[in-house]
């Protein structure tokens, strides 16, 4: 039997929550007692089912071209970030050398940090243009990418405070750097190392960096020798790498 | 981290009143944490990491269209969280182990707020092929009500009807039409399966 216009109707005021107290209870009974009532019930309720069902299959669709715009800026963000262990790899023995074998010839230990030294590159939180939000720590991190390292270091410090994360640490340590606070940096990465696991060797080589900074020599040495044996196979492939590339 | 309590409430707002811009910028703000702790705490790879957050994503803005969330004891941080652990438990109770989800099939069993009522799996087929068949502006003004929950004030503003009664006789409209389409589909559907007899 063909429903009528007006169950049709009632059916889509109960699932609008447009139906009265009481139009509810006779609806509730007509679903229990009326098998015809109640197919075109389920209908309705499949019906919006599917319509849900796309709603959130759209959603997903865009969440997922979220995700593929930000794979596509950190791939493009972090070209540094995933050279940057070959390029530091081979660092490492350039400088060993030039510290064992060069100085105090031809380079000072200061302008062999301005030689190797460069950023670490914001791979933890990346800003996607046009999404940017405005909360502390995604402004810290923002002003870390837009090279803002006195507003970076304070935002990242402020953060710390609340709760320790090796990502921050690493950057902290590198605005500090930037920032010519280089007992400060020294401070963050031996944090980093003794603390945490994760991103050893990247706070190891900048630790280095900083002693050369600060023209300790034989402590970038240590560090840097303990880089290049626990790297040693990883040296030999970036330098290989690199022959291809260039 | 996203904190305090009126920032959350706020954040709710914005998302109860908003839509896929911020959806997206939920996203990317508990992304990278999320990625990192899902990872090493189910042993799972990155991959199905972003598989189980773009879930966990869609349930909180669910239930937040919904009503069902209006406010957080907690942060959103944890409550993302927390749909994620729900997530990976419920996935290795089902497999034993971490298996990858598959969203679409997941998306269609979270529809299902009766399970021991099973959903008639053909015409819900049939429901989303007369859906397709809907078009534009119809699809979208059904989808602005039935799924993002707005109301009429809110879809007179999105697509610019001339006010909320007309915008609601549209909707009716639309459900009309659409519910002529699944007539069809069904009618179409029960012709083959009488020619197949014969």
């Amino acid at each position: 039997m063909k429903p009528t216009d007006d169950d049709i109707n009632l059916v889509e005021r109960y699932f609008d929550a447009e139906l009265s107290a009481e139009e509810l209870s006779h609806f509730n009974s007509r679903v229990e007692h009326d098998e015809a009532f109640k197919a075109l019930f389920q209908r309705e309720k499949i019906i919006i089912g599917a319509i849900r069902n796309q709603g959130l299959i759209d959603n997903l669709q865009y969440l997922k071209s979220v995700e593929e715009k930000i794979q596509g800026n950190q791939s493009h963000s972090t070209g540094l970030g995933r050279n940057w262990y070959y390029y530091a790899a081979a660092a490492v023995v350039a400088i060993l050398i030039a510290i064992t074998y060069l100085l105090p010839g031809k380079q000072s230990s200061e302008e062999l940090f301005a030689s190797y030294f460069a950023p670490y590159p914001n791979v933890f939180e990346p800003t996607v243009r046009g999404n940017e939000l405005t909360t502390d720590r995604s402004q810290a991190f923002q002003a870390y990418e837009r090279k803002d390292y006195q507003t970076a270091a304070s935002g990242f410090k402020a953060l710390l405070n609340v709760n320790e994360e090796p990502g921050i640490l690493l950057l902290l340590g590198n605005s500090n750097l930037m920032l010519g606070n280089t007992k400060e940096a020294q401070e963050n990465f031996v944090t980093l190392i003794n603390k945490y696991d994760d991103l050893d060797l990247q706070a190891k080589w900048f630790l280095s960096l900083s002693y050369l900074r600060s023209g300790d020599k034989d402590s970038a040495r240590k560090i840097l020798e303990e880089l290049g044996e626990a790297e040693i196979s990883y040296a030999s492939k970036a330098k290989e790498l690199l022959e291809k590339v260039n | 981290m996203i904190g305090g309590e009126a920032i959350q409430t706020e954040i709710i707002q914005k998302i109860r009143s908003g839509g896929q811009t911020e959806l997206g910028m939920i996203y990317e703000e508990y992304r990278t944490e999320f990625l990192q702790w899902i990872t090493k705490e189910y042993d799972c790879s990155m991959d199905d990491g972003k598989d189980m957050y773009q879930l966990a994503i869609l349930i909180f803005y669910d239930n937040i269209k919904r009503g069902k969330l209006e406010h957080l004891v907690s942060s959103v941080k944890t409550y993302l969280f927390g749909i994620g652990k729900n997530l990976a438990k419920d996935n290795m109770r089902k497999e034993k182990k971490f298996i990858p989800i598959t969203q679409e099939k997941w998306i269609k069993e979270y529809l299902i707020d009766e399970p021991d009522q099973p959903v008639d799996e053909n015409i819900f087929a049939m429901a989303k092929k007369a859906l397709a068949q809907l078009g534009q502006p119809c699809q979208r003004l059904i989808e602005l009500f039935y799924y993002e929950n707005k109301n009429m004030q809110e879809i007179t503003e999105a697509m610019q009807y001339k006010n909320p009664e007309t915008a609601k006789n549209q909707k009716c409209k639309c459900m009309a039409r659409l519910r002529k389409l699944v007539d069809e589909e069904i009618a179409k559907n029960s012709n083959i399966l009488n020619h197949e007899a014969y």
